[in-house]
């Protein structure tokens, strides 16, 4: 590696200054990145899957609207994401083809969340308020990013995730407000969704590949500390609508000053990621498979329209 | 299991001379400002260009007009070319805060300092078709 430009390139990041799509950049600094935010951007798209079942089931109009409303939310957030990554692909000779191909394949993961079931109301309710309120706070935490395309679609993902916030809270606070039937299924969701939410920040211990991303401040939180201030921020609102968290060992430990909390199985769901082997992977993956290959045509119709009127 | 899938052509590289491109997007959200730069898409023509970009950007602003660019055909400043902008002196005398002493000379007359909103807000005043002043 050039030892002048990394080092140029280490002080311009330790400037707090951005880096562009265009400049000069280590190759495992553009890896890094590129596998985060096609991870990122992976995870919006399979992320509108659950949401849209919901879309017909919705119990009124209104939730119709804004359950649609949110599902082209992450398709759009998913597009923005995977032009930065395309960007950052380009030179490793990779580009949108790639990138979706990847997912149908199963190359490229993505979240543990979404390769779940959300089989009442109440999930899609746990899920645009825990899980989305999950995402927004490791996004948040990267608004800072050293890397500056990623950095402005966040501000503008964040933007839009302060509706989904509302709109997550406005389902299940109805449903706390409501009947002990709709109380009871409410918990019943937390009950399915608590380990995930838990796993959904990764492992405690900080890996190599995360201490290299803090050293280049592509991200400046660990793991840890972002689940220890989503569990801050969440318990006392998930208590104070009657919900009981279903972990009994959790506590705050004031010597510590942190919460204590029974650990997911790691091993049990980090296998269900990486073998996308949950029980709607392979269903979710095959309506992405479909909707990529079914639609080649009209990618292709494009092209030669324009083509022809070129002639 | 992973179903195998069928082997799709890279839709970029079907037809030479036309493929799927870069547009950078410009959103002028109201009379009174520039268009700015919103981010990019990628798209089959100029056209589908637009329609991807207000899907993806103006799903809530409002907007009066729209541009796609193609990435190629912009001309910029070398990303790590500091030099360009570098400001070798103070430029406050360009500036209303290098005369920020005006306030204190003023009250010594016994006059107050006044500032180009004001006179903004009093040309305007009682004009229906002038927007409210927005500061900026």
């Amino acid at each position: 590696m050039d030892q002048s430009r990394f080092k140029q390139f280490m002080e311009r990041i330790e400037r707090g200054e951005k880096i562009e799509a265009n400049d000069w950049m280590p190759d495992d600094y553009r890896r890094l990145l590129l596998r985060l935010i096609h991870m990122h951007a992976v995870s919006e798209i399979m992320g509108a899957y659950p949401e849209k079942e919901w879309v017909p089931k919705a119990p009124s109009l209104r939730r119709k609207l804004s359950l649609m409303a949110k599902v082209q939310d992450e398709i759009g957030h998913g597009q923005l994401l995977l032009r930065v990554a395309e960007d950052l692909a380009a030179p490793l000779g990779r580009g949108r083809d790639d990138l979706m191909e990847d997912v149908i394949v199963g190359r490229v993961k993505f979240h543990n969340v979404f390769h779940m079931e959300a089989p009442s109301w109440a999930d899609a309710g746990i899920i645009g308020w825990l899980v989305d309120g999950a995402a927004i706070m490791t996004q948040t935490a990267l608004l800072d990013c050293s890397y500056g395309p990623y950095a402005r679609v966040l501000k503008r993902i964040c933007a839009e995730e302060s509706f989904h916030m509302q709109h997550g809270e406005s389902i299940i606070l109805a449903l706390a407000e409501g009947t002990e039937a709709q109380r009871q299924m409410l918990q019943e969701a937390l009950n399915r969704w608590w380990e995930a939410l838990l796993f959904f920040f990764g492992p405690p211990e900080v890996t190599e590949s995360a201490r290299k991303m803090m050293e280049y401040r592509i991200r400046y939180r660990t793991n840890e500390e972002l689940r220890q201030k989503f569990l801050t921020r969440y318990i006392p609102r998930i208590q104070s609508v009657g919900l009981t968290i279903p972990d009994s060992r959790l506590r705050f430990d004031e010597a510590q000053q942190r919460w204590m909390y029974t650990e997911p199985d790691w091993e049990r769901l980090g296998r269900m990621v990486r073998e996308n082997s949950g029980p709607k992977s392979q269903e979710r993956i095959a309506f992405r498979r479909r909707a990529h290959t079914d639609q080649a045509w009209v990618r292709e119709a494009l092209i030669r329209a324009r083509a022809q009127a070129a002639v | 299991m992973q179903e195998k899938t069928r082997s799709q052509p890279q839709v970029a590289e079907l037809h030479a001379g036309t493929r799927y491109e870069v547009y950078e997007i410009f959103v002028q959200h109201d009379a009174l400002q520039s268009h700015h730069h919103v981010g990019s898409v990628w798209a089959a023509s100029p056209e589908w260009a637009i329609q991807m970009a207000r899907e993806n950007f103006l799903r809530r602003d409002h907007a009066v007009s729209l541009w796609a660019v193609r990435r190629a055909d912009i001309h910029a400043t070398a990303g790590e070319d500091r030099d360009f902008f570098a400001r070798e002196f103070d430029r406050t005398y360009r500036e209303v805060s290098g005369y920020a002493d005006n306030a204190q000379r003023w009250k010594r007359f016994k006059a107050r300092a006044m500032t180009l909103d004001e006179v903004i807000d009093d040309v305007r005043e009682g004009n229906a078709h002038g927007s409210a002043h927005s500061g900026g």
